[in-house]
């Protein structure tokens, strides 16, 4: 009966959570509720967000920790309960106990990313510097926007993601920073990152940082790898060096609050 | 009046004027007579108006058109009543669902039937509601299923003589679906044809044990009707639970069927099973297209059908005999079909614990989203997703009311329905094409590529128009005649719906529902 309460009073509780701090925590959160989350996530949400969480034909990935329409436990509360319009993301109808077991699993998803870090992260900030990370990166408000904002990176990967990042860059890169290149009709060569694309045109981050749009029908051949234009760090650092940058990255956790 | 007398000399005020059923007509052919618009003044197309819908659902409306007036569906079960010259709205009707419904894939509704003035809709909380189509009042509601099982009513009911037909949503959450006719006047229920045979019933034996009990075989779409034979058709869903099939041995009747039933009685006449013993999730939810044309030198009342499993069919709708299947896309299931149809299944092509990649994914080569006939160039026009796998996972799944019950899983790098605002998968992973097939050989005639997939339906005209739109929110016409491109235009949405075109005040229009808003072009006045 209790958890029934707890539903009920959710949508006020939501309203007040807009307007304050106090957003709803969760209160199931032992091992036995993660467990338990994980068989209700396998049963009623792998179908669409993967075994692992990570993505499927009809979710989204959920192991990144952030969440496109939730920001925090009670937001995800609320996308299992309600459903988001326009998507295939039904609400379900179980009870509040069982929701909140679920929320505790997927949190449990992304949880601890940082943590594992081993090596030294001054060591590794001297060694981001060193290395111009920012010519291409964006970090906490200075850089470059060509790669991807490093500014919470250590919220987004772990420690082993991140020391692959570094030593095989192009073993798991999202699509939006493949390599595309391209002949225009008139000579002119293209190079930079595909940001969209329909039939009829593509929406490029070209590699001296501007923003184009270009027609199909304008290019004479175009290419898209399925690489990053990160370069590898296997032969430039140690292994020590190495984990000293992971646990650098690791510290990155976003704009303080 | 005098305008009227002058539409009616010129034929104009003929069926195609109006749109008055969710495919067009009983055929489904979703093929219009009208030829003001063609592909000489295609190219002219403008804007006329849009309608905004309210609801941030997926739009998936096949609007009716009825002599200046157009009904249409706002997710989740809204009516709205506009003038079709316009886009004005004359009257609103709101159905209220509870807070929990159980759709697999979006709180959708995909249209309306109209009869005697009357508007049907199904609702996600499982009723029928009969409203005014002059005033938008509730003439009458009925209770078609207890929602709470795992039901969902989505598709546009059917008219056939003073029978309103609609079946049943629901095959991710265990359902035993059917299909029920119901007296348009009073709401009473008249027949219903189970479509999981109970022990007793013939086809119950092509299920193990207890399965068939919670073995879906959801409608979720609109079926046709041929009034010579007094005959309705519809495409029956998948084999619950989804991917894990092992706890249903058998062909699992009639999932993945279509089922050919007399109108009056709502008695099976006969049954041809696309896919026995679904472990894809390949409803055979898709428009029975009825076509009289040649078969071998004699002439045939035929089904033309598109299958999500990737073949193409031709079957006799009197007898169900099967005639003839092609594959129209890329698939590795099956090595083909047997004299009888069956399909001569590729061992290991099955979803497992660890995943299995298959052609076609799980949307299949095509899905519901509506396809065309011309009889003026004797082609059969379609959406495809071809060159695209998914990989099917499979693990043991209890079943609980009102739970998901797919038992099993999917990854591909084409999702299922558009969900970022990015398009940017790899375009080695799949493309989409309308494409035009010869309905006697199933060989692809012309194609027309696009980089994403398409989930519309399309709309062909008798002066060779071709008019469909797709998930990268452009809308086109093609020549139906070769697949040329005659009219393009971005509108930023994506399609989830098929066009229709009629006539108002003498002129013809094309709507179409994209994103979250309905469009509406025609020709410079």
């Amino acid at each position: 009966m209790f958890f029934r309460f707890l539903v009920l009073l959710l949508p006020a509780a939501t309203l007040a959570a807009q307007h304050s701090d106090t957003a709803l925590k969760n209160p199931f959160q032992s091992p036995d509720d993660r467990a338990r989350g994980g068989a209700f996530f396998r049963s009623q949400c792998a179908s669409c967000h993967g075994v692992d969480g990570k993505g499927g034909a009809s979710g989204p990935s959920l192991a990144s920790g952030s969440f496109r329409h939730a920001s925090n436990d009670e937001g995800l509360f609320r996308v299992i309960t309600k459903g988001v319009a326009g998507t295939s993301m039904p609400g379900f109808s179980m009870n509040g106990r069982e929701i909140w077991q679920i929320v505790g699993f997927i949190r449990g998803l992304s949880a601890g990313r940082a943590g594992a870090a081993k090596g030294n992260a001054a060591a590794g900030e001297q060694l981001f510097a060193a290395n111009k990370c920012t010519n291409c990166h964006w970090l906490n408000g200075g850089g470059a926007p060509r790669g991807l904002d490093l500014s919470a990176i250590g919220t987004r990967l772990s420690a082993v993601e991140l020391a692959q990042a570094l030593v095989d860059p192009s073993a798991e890169v999202a699509p939006e920073y493949w390599m595309w290149t391209a002949t225009v009709k008139n000579g002119q060569k293209l190079r930079g990152s595909r940001l969209n694309e329909d039939t009829f045109s593509l929406q490029i981050l070209d590699s001296t940082g501007k923003l184009r749009s270009v027609l199909k029908a304008d290019l004479q051949e175009q290419t898209l790898e399925r690489r990053s234009a990160m370069p590898s760090f296997k032969d430039k650092l140690t292994a020590q060096q190495v984990d000293d940058v992971v646990a650098y990255l690791a510290t990155l956790q976003g704009a303080a609050k | 009046m005098k305008s009227l007398w002058i539409l009616i000399g010129m034929g104009l005020l003929a069926q195609d004027a109006n749109w008055t059923t969710y495919h067009g007509n009983y055929s489904s052919t979703h093929h219009s007579s009208l030829t003001q618009i063609t592909p000489a003044n295609a190219k002219n197309l403008e804007l006329k108006w849009t309608f905004q819908a309210q609801s941030l659902e997926k739009f998936e409306v096949t609007p009716l058109v009825v002599d200046g007036v157009m009904y249409i569906t706002e997710a989740p079960n809204t009516i709205v009543a506009l003038d079709a010259a316009t886009g004005r709205e004359f009257w609103i009707y709101e159905h209220k669902n509870p807070d929990v419904t159980y759709p697999c894939c979006g709180k959708i509704n995909r249209g309306l039937a109209l009869h005697n003035n009357t508007l049907y809709m199904g609702t996600l909380d499982g009723k029928l509601v009969a409203v005014d189509a002059i005033t938008g009042q509730l003439r009458w509601e009925k209770v078609v299923v207890d929602y709470k099982q795992g039901f969902a009513l989505t598709h546009a009911p059917l008219i056939i003589k003073d029978k309103v037909l609609i079946g049943t949503a629901g095959g991710e959450l265990g359902i035993r679906g059917f299909l029920a006719a119901y007296d348009a006047r009073t709401g009473k229920e008249l027949w219903k044809f189970k479509t999981i045979p109970e022990p007793g019933e013939p086809g119950n034996e092509t299920w193990a044990g207890d399965s068939w009990k919670h073995g879906g075989g959801p409608i979720w779409l609109t079926g046709s009707y041929d009034p010579a034979l007094n005959l309705t058709y519809w495409g029956i869903g998948n084999a619950g639970p989804d991917w894990n099939a092992k706890v249903r041995p058998g062909d699992n009747l009639y999932t993945s069927s279509v089922i050919a039933l007399d109108a009056d009685t709502g008695k099976l006449k006969w049954h041809f099973q696309f896919t026995p013993h679904d472990e894809w999730d390949w409803d055979a939810v898709q428009t029975p297209v009825l076509v009289d044309r040649e078969w071998r030198g004699k002439p045939r009342k035929m089904m033309l059908w598109a299958n999500r499993n990737g073949f193409f069919y031709l079957i006799d709708r009197v007898t169900g005999e099967f005639l003839q299947g092609t594959p129209f896309v890329k698939l590795d299931w099956a090595s083909g079909l047997d004299d009888k149809g069956r399909p001569m299944r590729v061992p290991g092509k099955v979803p497992s614990p660890q995943g299995t990649v298959i052609f076609p994914g799980v949307q299949g080569g095509t899905n519901w989203f509506a396809p065309s006939y011309s009889p003026k160039t004797d082609l059969f026009y379609l959406n495809v997703w071809d060159d695209y796998s998914s990989i099917f996972f499979a693990w043991d799944q209890e079943y609980e009311l009102g739970k998901w019950y797919a038992g099993g899983g999917i990854k591909a790098e084409v999702q299922s329905t558009r969900r970022d605002r990015l398009a940017r998968r790899d375009p080695k992973s799949g493309y989409g094409a309308v494409r035009a097939l010869n309905p006697s050989t199933g060989a692809k005639v012309w194609e027309y590529k696009t980089t994403d997939v398409s989930d519309g339906g399309i709309v062909t005209t008798a002066s060779n128009l071709l008019f469909t739109g797709n998930r990268e929110g452009n809308v086109f016409a093609l020549d139906a005649t070769n697949g040329k491109l005659l009219w393009t235009l971005y509108l930023g949405g994506q399609v989830v719906a098929s066009p229709v075109t009629y006539l108002v005040n003498g002129k013809q229009r094309v709507t179409i529902a994209v994103g979250h808003t309905l469009y509406t072009f025609g020709l410079r006045d």
